[in-house]
């Protein structure tokens, strides 16, 4: 009776296994001691404890001496030939039997199932929690004995209604046979007999699981809790545990809803300041779309709009961003690991997903706001066809007309507007066409002399092959092209016409294999065709006697291979390796100025010039890039990742303005600028709080760069045939540490973003003309140590939506002049070293109300409001400081350009 | 209709940005850089080179630039030594005609026992001014300058100074005589009716030949007079100096420049570091600013009378609030009103009867009449009525 009693007790405690380094030890003397005697001594100095049969030790005496000996030295002591052994398990309990030694140990797959529910614990199943652990008997084992299957059949209902229900996935993952219920809650699922664990998972709730044996065919009925689904949106996300799950580091993504909800300059909303929210991205100023992540400048950020290179992505010189927020899905930034298949820039990839058009029926959305308008309409072409297509223009033109006199801006003028259209055709169930097509158009004027003018043209078709399961094909032709003109009419005999062009035609290969659940290859090619026209400058209208000028065209070839591996190790780990071989051809016609060798690069070193004929190679650069991460999962709610990356970037913004200006050009590599190069270290913590409610995310980075530039004293960049003299080769480096922690889900939304950066220049120690701060590291234009921005949202009720922005950094750093001088009959300043002092901190809160239409069903158009207020506490935030002779003396002002609190509305509407 | 206003506001407020003082506070570096002007004229035309010390941005009294004691002489590679002539208050004349087909450096050591030596400087001559002229257009007088580069001279630097005759307000040709208690005219030396008022200006202009066709700068334009201005109410000259610059040179006066003009809008370039051609013997990476040159200096001076401009009709600020008291002050109250000079007699009030003695003066304040205020009733030897 006893050993039935001591299986059992074995059964009851199998949970209970964990190693333990219990080895206390003993010391005594034991002289013909009965064994019942001695085992009394043991348990009462011990936590062990003897079992045995009375009868197996009748009789039997123990002799021995122990002088700090364990207990398996006296039991075998004890025990010897006396035909009895012994075993110790894990928790300390010591079983004696005759002849053959207790099993205490269970075959290494018995746990196999329990140790799975242990991994996956589950944050919803509370109410499932005494059925989760019971082990139900299904069928008996008398019936059907030959068969190795049984057939397990019932019902899956709701907890809360008792109704059945429809379309729960009912599985058992060692094989993985798994079943659908039907409308009536329905399944049947063949199982090999014995223990299971079978999960149900209902659609958009929590997965439960169930123990069972399966003796034989049986009815298995199960509840399950049931997620209440809110009733105007649906939120597909890729799951809560994402943050912490997913391989990538240094990537935010911000759907256009979220996007929609943050305050907006004059209502209009903006996806490229929705990532500023962001840690890691900071900007220069208001009046600038131009973002720097991880001390990174603007231009070294690949702005894809699908797969089209968005060159400059804001209109009215920075106050609003290109891309109509209709007609985006969402966007990703990638500042940390960059996948393989992105390359050419150094700091980090914005990826704007275009929307295409619904396939039910045809429908538009629109808003008008203050200043401006946008509307569009998408829907099917038949069958397989659906289009997209919207526009957006401005209407400041009449608001600044009606200007005060004091703004002097009665000559001004602001005009833009852009169009999208997006086409999917799909041919059949493995082939797909993507068009996309963008086209902005601006043009503005601050005095009537002089008029500026940009434009983007971007198309791109794109076609997607489902070779098998396995294996996915991209594959994409595409031009991209942006050209900005200065028309100036100061003076009619000096009136010109400046124009500059950059065009790049490129072809894509994506491929995407599947091996297996554990790896998942990306390789492809992308080339591209680079063809810029740094500058040409041309006498406008007839009285003009400007000399036509036009720089060499410059032509270029960027060829990329990559390859790249995600690898799923375990369930812990998983590793993603990968690299790019970048190579980059300038080519002719060309003429290249000869420079002495080792000498800097200047006018007076010029020892003559070479020629290269059309299509000849002009200078060659390649390299490869390498792309490191893994991620370790920690347990369920946490994990940690490291990367490290290098990359590649053969074109550059020649500014030596703070902010992007729409007068920048860009630049090709040639023979004496050299392609900028850099590397990012990143390691970083997630962990998900309260239930998944809460995103807590650290990463802390470091990056170098090469061949960044910088300007000497008194650089000209427009027009410049030797643009080489007038630039410095520089280094960057750039660290910092992100935090951020982010509430997704309930009435109150929002996030907490702090970042600690620093991003530093150097003047490189090539030979060169200039050392700025004597060859020291000095503060990139954008080193803004401290940032914190506070975005909340909160949910009044179904059809008021509120929401705040607070947003603080540390001033941008500036040269400021120090002392002054007279020269030339006027006070002249003298600067500061390079970026040595800040302009003051920038602060704003900002404050905005979204009111939805009603939720009528039937009605003509879903309409909301939006409105709110712009930098709420009316700071002046200077953009920037400069000093100026007034009346002989020199005075220090700030320009802001939001000084005051700004109103907005804008009417939105979708049918 | 009030909320469309509303709107148009806050655009207004958007777009004309916000402009405050800044006062931001400096560490008080002592920065006692050298400064350094100068463009000597080889052809012996006497030409200042002038020595200073920068200035904390934050002293704001008046300025009073403070300036070594120095020893200044310019030597040409051949040994020939030139000293410069010191004139005081760190000021220092240059008045010889020298080879141009010489490189020349300047060296300068101050009692502070520190010396400082330039760049080789390479004299370069430059060409003539072939006209100066001024046109009328919607803003006013624009006055403008045509000249030609050549192989030596492509960049220029155009800089001028403004004289101009004005009157005041009200002319009046009597003052208050203390010793006879009554008021007579004026002499020839204290009229107070014309006066001549002048200044150098800041503007730098600053021009490359070589954008245009054959190098011809064609009516560059100089200075724009806005109308009302009173500059053009009587007669006015401007005298026009035109440098040629080596491309350091013009690099160093395109920073200058920039530094003064162009800081501050939105889309401005950062400023720029400022050196020259001057270097510190004792420690070459010491900041010295300045940048000398050797050349020749083109001067051309051009009249513009208010005929040639008519009608041009003068609103002067100075004289905004300026009157002739209604009142006529009796004889017997002149001392009282005009003997501290701050009153003046415009014009006498005769009676009926008497022609030849007035019974009293109408008078108005003495800014309203006193030109001498403003300028110089001393005509400029250059002036051509």
């Amino acid at each position: 009776m006893k050993k039935i009693l001591l299986l059992i007790l074995v059964v009851f405690f199998f949970t209970d296994l964990e190693a333990q380094t219990y080895n206390p030890k003993f010391t005594g003397m034991y002289i013909g001691v009965p064994f019942e005697r001695f085992v009394e001594r043991i348990e009462s100095e011990s936590t062990y404890k003897f079992f045995f049969k009375k009868g197996d030790i009748e009789n039997l005496q123990v002799n021995l001496q122990a002088n700090d000996s364990d207990i398996r030295m006296i039991l075998n002591q004890a025990l010897a030939e006396t035909g009895l052994t012994y075993s110790v398990d894990m928790s300390n309990r010591i079983w004696i039997t005759k002849g053959a030694k207790i099993q205490i140990e269970f075959p290494k797959d018995y746990f196999l199932v329990q140790e799975r529910q242990d991994n996956l614990a589950n944050p919803g199943d509370s109410l499932g929690a005494f059925d989760k652990n019971k082990r139900f008997v299904i069928g008996k084992t008398a019936d059907n004995p030959q068969s190795k299957t049984a057939t397990l059949s019932g019902v899956v209902s709701s907890i809360e209604s008792g109704k059945p229900m429809n379309g729960a996935i009912v599985l058992e993952k060692v094989d993985y046979n798994q079943v659908a219920t039907d409308q009536n809650g329905k399944y049947q699922l063949t199982l090999p007999k014995g223990r299971h664990t079978i999960w149900v998972q209902n659609i958009g709730g929590f997965q439960e699981q169930r123990q069972i044996d399966l003796k034989g065919d049986g009815v298995f009925n199960m509840s399950i809790e049931e997620t209440i689904l809110s009733l105007d949106e649906v939120v597909v996300s890729s799951g809560a545990l994402s943050n912490v799950n997913k391989l990538d580091m240094g990537v935010q993504s911000i759907s256009i809803a979220e996007v929609k909800r943050l305050p907006a300059v004059l209502g209009e909303v903006d996806v490229l300041k929705g990532i500023l929210i962001m840690p890691g991205v900071n900007t220069v100023g208001e009046a600038t779309s131009g973002f720097n992540v991880r001390g990174g400048a603007a231009d070294q950020n690949l702005i894809l709009y699908g797969n089209s290179t968005i060159f400059n992505p804001t209109h009215a010189f920075g106050f609003f961003s290109a891309f109509n927020a209709d007609l985006v899905n969402g966007v990703e930034l990638y500042k940390g690991s960059i996948p393989v298949n992105y390359g050419g820039r150094l700091s980090s990839v914005l990826q704007v997903d275009p929307k295409f058009g619904r396939k039910d029926k045809i429908g538009g959305s629109g808003g008008i706001g203050i200043l401006t308008s946008r509307l569009s309409l998408d829907g099917p072409i038949g069958d397989k066809t659906t289009f997209m297509i919207g526009g957006r223009t401005t209407y400041s033109d009449w608001a600044l007309n009606l200007l005060d006199e004091e703004a002097d801006l009665n000559d001004s003028k602001i005009t833009f507007y852009d169009i999208n259209a997006n086409i999917q055709h799909s041919i059949n169930e493995q082939n797909t066409l993507e068009l996309t097509a963008y086209l902005s158009q601006d043009d503005f004027r601050f005095d009537p002399d002089t008029t500026y003018s940009y434009q983007n043209v971007n198309v791109a078709l794109g076609w997607k092959h489902f070779f098998n399961d396995a294996l996915e094909g991209r594959f994409t032709v595409g031009s991209d092209s942006y050209e900005f003109g200065i028309i100036g009419v100061e003076n009619p005999l000096n009136s010109f016409d400046f124009g500059f062009n950059v065009n790049q035609l490129f072809l894509k290969a994506d491929f995407e294999y599947r091996k297996s659940d554990k790896h998942i290859f990306n390789f492809g090619v992308h080339g591209i065709q680079y063809k810029l026209n740094p500058g040409r400058n041309s006498p406008y209208g007839s009285e003009s006697i400007v000399l036509e000028k036009e720089l060499d065209e410059e032509n270029a070839r960027e060829v990329s291979l990559f390859f790249g591996d995600e690898f799923t190790v375990s369930e812990k780990l998983s590793v993603s390796y990968g690299g790019r071989y970048m190579f980059y051809q300038l080519l002719g016609p060309m003429t290249v100025n000869q420079y002495v060798e080792g000498a800097p690069i200047t006018d007076s070193n010029v020892i003559g010039e070479k020629t290269f004929a059309d299509g000849e190679n002009v200078k060659t650069y390649h390299g490869p890039e390498f792309r490191v991460s893994a991620r370790y999962t920690l347990d369920n709610r946490s994990s940690v990742k490291a990367g490290f990356n290098t990359m590649r970037q053969n074109i550059h913004l020649l500014s030596n303005t703070s902010s992007i200006a729409p007068t920048d050009s860009w630049k090709l590599s040639d023979t004496y600028i050299r392609p900028q190069t850099g590397g990012q270290a990143s390691v970083g913590y997630y962990r998900n709080l309260a239930q998944n409610k809460l995103e807590f995310s650290t990463e802390v980075y470091y990056r170098y760069m090469n061949n960044l530039l910088d300007y000497r004293s008194g650089a000209n960049i427009i027009l410049n045939e030797n643009i080489e003299q007038d630039v410095l080769n520089s280094d960057g480096k750039a660290y910092g540490v992100e935090l951020l922690l982010r509430k997704s889900t309930g009435l109150l939304q929002g996030s907490i973003a702090y970042t600690y950066s620093r991003s530093l220049m150097r003047t490189s120690d090539d030979p060169s003309i200039e050392k700025i701060n004597n060859g020291d590291f000095y503060s990139s234009n954008f080193d803004q140590p401290h940032h914190l921005v506070v975005t909340a949202n909160y949910e009044l009720s179904k059809r008021v939506n509120t929401s705040l922005n607070v947003n603080y950094s540390t001033g941008r750093p500036i040269t400021l002049p120090i002392s002054k001088f007279e020269y030339a009959g006027s006070e002249r300043v003298y600067f500061s070293d390079r970026n040595a002092y800040r302009i003051p901190d920038y602060f704003r809160v900002d404050f905005s109300i979204n009111l939805e239409g009603s939720h009528k069903i039937k009605k003509l158009a879903h309409s909301s409001w939006s409105l709110g207020v712009y930098n709420l506490l009316g700071r002046s935030n200077p953009y920037s400081v400069y000093y100026t002779p007034v009346e002989g003396q020199l005075r220090g002002y700030q320009l802001s350009i939001f000084a005051q609190p700004i109103p907005f509305i804008t009417y939105n509407f979708r049918f | 209709m009030n909320r469309l206003v509303l709107l148009i506001l806050f655009c207004g407020m958007l777009l004309s940005g916000c402009r405050e003082p800044f006062n931001p506070e400096i560490e008080p570096a002592d920065l006692s850089v050298l400064v350094v002007e100068g463009y000597l004229d080889t052809e012996g035309l006497p030409s200042k080179l002038k020595l200073s010390y920068t200035q904390n941005i934050q002293t704001t009294n008046s300025y009073l630039p403070s300036y070594p004691s120095a020893v200044v002489f310019l030597r040409s590679e051949s040994g020939e030594q030139y000293p410069l002539t010191d004139l005081g208050s760190g000021e220092f004349e240059f008045a010889y005609d020298i080879p141009e087909n010489q490189n020349y450096r300047l060296y300068i050591s101050t009692n502070e026992g520190r010396s400082y030596t330039s760049d080789l400087l390479q004299p370069i001559l430059t060409p003539e001014i072939i006209d100066v002229g001024f046109v009328e257009n919607e803003l006013g007088v624009e006055v403008y300058l045509t000249t030609k580069g050549d192989e030596n001279a492509d960049d220029f630097l155009w800089t001028f100074e403004e004289t101009y005759s004005f009157r005041p307000k009200f002319l009046s040709y009597y003052k208050f005589d203390p010793e006879t208690a009554d008021i007579v005219y004026r002499d020839q030396d204290e009229r107070t009716d014309l006066c001549y008022r002048g200044s150098v200006s800041s503007d730098l202009i600053l021009e490359t030949s070589s954008r245009f066709e054959d190098q011809f700068v064609f009516r560059q334009s100089i200075t724009q007079i806005l109308k009302n201005d009173e500059r053009l109410g009587l007669k006015y000259s401007i005298l026009i100096s035109q440098k040629a610059l080596d491309k350091k040179a013009s690099e160093f006066w395109e920073i200058l420049r920039k530094n003064s003009d162009d800081i501050g809008s939105i889309f401005s370039p950062l400023p720029s570091n400022i050196g020259g051609n001057i270097n510190n013997d004792q420690d070459p990476d010491a900041p010295v600013v300045g940048f000398v040159s050797l050349g020749t200096i083109r001067q051309k001076r051009l009249f513009i009378s208010v005929q040639e401009v008519a009608p041009w009709i003068v609103y002067e600020p100075a004289y905004g609030g300026c009157f002739v008291e209604p009142d006529t002050i009796p004889k017997t109250e002149y001392a009282q009103s005009f003997a501290s000079g701050s009153f003046v007699p415009v014009f006498p009030i005769f009676s009926e009867f008497n022609e030849l003695e007035p019974i009293g003066y109408r008078g108005s304040p003495r800014p309203c009449t006193d030109c001498t205020l403003r300028g110089t009733n001393v005509k400029p030897d250059f002036w051509e009525d």
